[in-house]
Parts: C-alpha cells; structure tokens; sequence
C-alpha cells in the first residue's frame, strides 16, 4: 500500500464517518446534540476536501462551517428552546 | 468474483461518492420530513456542503500511479512551458473550487438571514413547529374573517 492507496482509503472511511454523523444528527432529538454532530460531521467533510486537493476551501470551510455556524445556531437553540417535539 | 478486480483506489473513490449520494438523501429527508425548524436549517446546511462537494468533484481528476499528490498550483516563479505542461497534465480544474470557495461565503450569509427568520418566527407564534405555526395561522385567519 503506498501513499496514494492510503490517501484515498483514508478518503473512503471519512467518507463513511461522515454518513453516520449525518444519520445521528437528523435522528436525535437533542437539538445542541445535533449541532454537536453536524459540526463533526463537517470536519469529515473539511478532511474530503482536502484530500480532494482543495486545500484553500479548507481555510474558508473550517472557519465557516465548525466555528460560525455551530455558535449561531447555538444561540438560537438558546432563544428556542432546546428539545424537538415530534407529532 | 468481478468485483476483487477492481483497483482499491477506484473502490474508495466510488466510495466516497456513494457515501455523498446517501447524506445527499437523509439531509434531504431532513428538510422534508422534520417539523422543527432548527432541524431544518441544520439539515439545510449539510445539503448544502453535499452539493459543494459534488462541484469540486465535478473539476477533479482521478490520480493516476506515478504523480504525486498536489494542489493546483505553480511552484516555479519563472516557469518554462515544459512545467507548464506537466502541470497540465497532473493538476485539478481550479474552476469549481473558486465557484464552490464563493458558494460557502454566500451560504453563511444565506444561514443568517434564515436563523433571523426562524428567532422572528419564535417571537412570533411563541413556537418552531410547523404544524403547530400552521394551525395558529389558520385560527388567526379564521378570527379575521369573523
């Protein structure tokens, strides 16, 4: 296995890292849970990117999507409320 | 057994495609079907990523044994028309990733306006549910009529 190999298994299984933290923050109820694992779930996608050979997305995207929005809609969680209700 | 035959490059690439295609579906079932609007905007937001991805994958070129790993760029400052074209050859298309470097800027700004909207909404009907803002409008229609 050489470099290139490594590169894109490394791809793959962030790739499928990311599948299940999607899953879980549509599912879960928990709505500052579901920041939690869509903020994850972006840093798999910071990891694609780059891996992708767009390292200069990766500046702009890491700031953007693990910082900006997790604190925006954190604050709204706060003024909302925290629990979904489903029905 | 077809399928040991494929390289495992071609394998993890595909991959990787098909894991953008399944949380392409379930964040968009999650704009569909979810009655919180919180849960919308954070769903909205990771379709949002899927479809940039799938533009920079629109620009990329499939790595071929021999190249190295390297981002679109010149190195040289001076560069003779022989860097030129192994440039050519081994570098992405740096097009879709300028559009998609525009598309994140453009949806955070894009987020704002919308959680604006959903903490208006709030303040508003004291609630976030679909179903519920749409039965309290139909009631305050009704009022009106009355």
């Amino acid at each position: 296995m050489d470099y290139v190999d490594l590169a894109f298994v490394l791809m793959g299984s962030v790739a499928l890292l990311s599948v299940a933290f999607t899953f879980l923050a549509i599912r879960t109820r928990d709505l500052m849970n579901a920041v939690i694992f869509s903020s994850v779930q972006s840093i798999a996608y910071a990891l694609i990117y780059f891996l992708l050979m767009a390292p200069d997305i990766v500046l702009v995207y890491i700031a953007v999507s693990v910082g900006i929005y997790p604190l925006i809609l954190i604050l709204l969680i706060k003024k909302v409320g925290r629990l979904e209700v489903t029905g | 057994m077809r399928i040991m035959d494929i390289e495992l490059v071609i394998f993890m690439f595909m991959l990787t495609v098909m894991s953008l295609y399944f949380n392409f579906a379930i964040s968009l079932y999650g704009v569909v079907a979810k009655v919180n609007l919180v849960k919308k905007l954070i769903a909205l937001t990771i379709l949002q990523d899927t479809i940039n991805i799938f533009t920079v994958l629109v620009g990329y070129r499939l790595l071929r044994p021999g190249l190295t790993l390297q981002p679109p760029v010149v190195i040289d400052l001076n560069p003779t028309p022989e860097v030129i074209k192994e440039f050519v050859t081994r570098s992405v298309d740096p097009l879709p990733q300028a559009f998609v470097l525009t598309a994140v800027v453009i949806g955070l700004a894009v987020t704002l306006f919308l959680t604006t909207i959903v903490l208006h909404v709030s303040r508003h009907f004291k609630t976030v549910n679909v179903d519920e803002i749409g039965r309290l409008k139909r009631g305050y229609i009704h009022e009106e009529a009355v």
